[in-house]
């Protein structure tokens, strides 16, 4: 026993590195929704940046110690309480038997990243340890925690004692509007060129139909240039496609992997961990940018992130 | 081979291709570089992924067209094929009436016609061991559902137009839905985690509700007993 599960809130998981090279056989990506704030939970507790932790969704979620831990949090709680006093989030804390760990619903944001100084128990399969809710593979029994479960962890890993406290800069702002910037998707002229404008325009709310598959994007109606079926095409996290309603949506880190409707824009990498933070009623400007820059933008963030975090990378 | 297309964007390249067979091929000999940390075929295009830190996403474009330019030794292998059970009674297909109507037929001769039908598995893909299936034969304009539906149960099998469909697990689904196996078509814990393969030639054997009941049955203990 290491902590015990007395409120799993909306939806808490074990999350960490996504599966890979699998994508062929249909299997998603699934990890962290938000790869930067799970790297700097871990780091926090000496473990490294894909380690599996905890993803707390939206709501306050509540666990009870069972053994002595280091343990941090990250993301978008709204307080972090043990035994009913505060702590700082973004910070190496330590949880003792019987301590009671409260978590704070996000005002804002979606997810929260717990971290602990140890090795998570999940499932293991094809190369990961992350949860596919979708399949009920990997994680916790492939589900969500709930009630009375218990998550275990092997080993007692010392953390570094020099790195007790995220630096202020490295803080992911958490907020509620987002600017995320896209590349243009293969199929971004099935769009007349009006909507192809609106698309980066416009701002979007992302609808109640939220998780980590993807969520919908109220707004504008996108019209299309015809509606020719598509067939079915690859397909990734951070992919957004325009049905024949024309409302779009952005594929999560569960998303499928092949789909059948038209790819208008594809979120860079290096914003992509800001999709795990979205939730209903996010607004969101989508900003269009070349693949060059992306690449460029995905290199400075790294390079931000390494002094802090080492070698790290995110999804 | 003749490459239409390259888009780029910054860790994903999505590239057209002609037809399936040119897609399989390229996912082969795509699979010996180790550049590539994903490679996703659909119908007619393939995608991979790369690492943006290591190599530009121009540099990826230039090595992705010159590894498909390459002339390939045809190297895909050929399966055995199998007979899915599949039973069609109208609790497992939602759809099955309103695609008999567009087709101008019963719903019995729908049933018959579809499982004496012979597919080949274009791809895996949209989830875990989904199978997409591919006739010879000209099948009357069946779209894809104009909203996709919240919940498709595992199983299910769905047609839009030349295409079927095998639901490997429940999830929101955009195919019209006219029967369902029993049959668990994803299992990561074997060697080849995914019941079909690309290119493996499949058929459906229609079974009434109990023969389903029965199998369903002997799925779960013998998962229970492993």
């Amino acid at each position: 026993m290491s902590l015990t599960v007395v409120k799993p809130g909306l939806q808490t998981t074990l999350q960490g590195s996504p599966f890979s090279s699998h994508r062929h056989l249909g299997m998603p990506a699934a990890g962290a929704a938000d790869s930067l704030s799970l790297a700097l939970a871990n780091h926090l507790v000496g473990e490294v940046a894909g380690a599996i932790a905890i993803e707390i969704t939206l709501d306050d979620a509540k666990f009870v110690a069972e053994k002595h831990s280091a343990m941090a949090l990250t993301g978008a709680a709204s307080f972090f309480r043990i035994n009913g006093e505060d702590q700082p989030l973004h910070t190496q804390t330590h949880m003792k038997p019987g301590d009671e760990i409260h978590i704070g619903p996000a005002d804002q944001g979606c997810r929260s990243y717990l971290a602990v100084a140890g090795k998570i128990g999940a499932q293991s399969l094809l190369g990961g340890q992350s949860t596919y809710l979708g399949a009920g593979l990997g994680g916790f029994h492939g589900r969500a925690v709930k009630a009375g479960d218990e998550i275990q962890w092997a080993g007692n890993s010392e953390p570094d004692p020099t790195a007790t406290k995220t630096p202020i800069e490295l803080r992911p702002n958490l907020s509620g509007k987002y600017i995320i910037r896209v590349t243009t998707g293969p199929e971004i002229s099935a769009l007349t060129l009006y909507s192809q404008n609106k698309l980066f325009e416009e701002k979007f709310q992302a609808g109640r139909r939220a998780n980590r598959m993807g969520l919908n994007l109220h707004g504008i109606v996108l019209e299309m240039e015809n509606d020719e079926e598509m067939q079915s095409a690859p397909v990734f996290p951070g992919t957004i496609q325009c049905p024949p309603d024309g409302e779009p949506f952005l594929l999560g880190p569960d998303a499928q992997t092949t789909g059948g409707y038209p790819r208008i824009a594809q979120v860079i990498k290096a914003d992509r961990h800001l999709i795990g933070q979205l939730r209903p009623g996010s607004e969101i400007q989508f900003v269009k940018i070349s693949s060059q820059r992306a690449t460029e933008i995905y290199r400075q963030k790294l390079s931000l992130l390494t002094p802090w975090l080492g070698a790290v990378s995110l999804w | 081979m003749n490459i239409v297309d390259i888009h780029i964007c910054d860790d994903t390249l999505f590239c057209q291709l002609g037809d399936l067979d040119t897609v399989q091929a390229a996912s082969s000999a795509l699979r010996q570089q180790t550049i590539w940390r994903e490679i996703v075929p659909g119908l007619k295009s393939v995608a991979v992924q790369f690492d943006p830190a290591q190599i530009t996403p121009d540099e990826a474009s230039d090595l992705l067209r010159e590894q498909l330019l390459k002339p390939q030794a045809a190297a895909v292998p050929q399966i055995e094929p199998i007979a899915v059970p599949v039973c069609y009674d109208k609790i497992f297909g939602p759809d099955q009436e309103w695609i008999a109507d567009k087709m101008g037929m019963s719903s019995e001769a729908l049933v018959a016609w579809h499982s004496n039908l012979s597919f080949t598995v274009t791809m895996l893909g949209f989830m875990p061991g989904f199978a997409y299936l591919q006739c010879q034969e000209e099948i009357a304009k069946i779209g894809r559902l104009p909203k996709p539906r919240q919940q498709v149960e595992a199983g299910s099998i769905g047609i839009i137009g030349d295409q079927s469909c095998i639901y490997s697990f429940s999830s929101p689904g955009g195919w019209p839905i006219i029967g369902r196996t029993p049959v668990h078509l994803f299992r990561p814990e074997n060697n080849h985690p995914a019941l079909l393969s690309a290119n493996q030639v499949v058929s459906f054997r229609s079974i009434d509700k109990a023969e389903f009941e029965k199998i369903a049955e002997e799925q779960y203990s013998r998962e229970l007993g492993e």
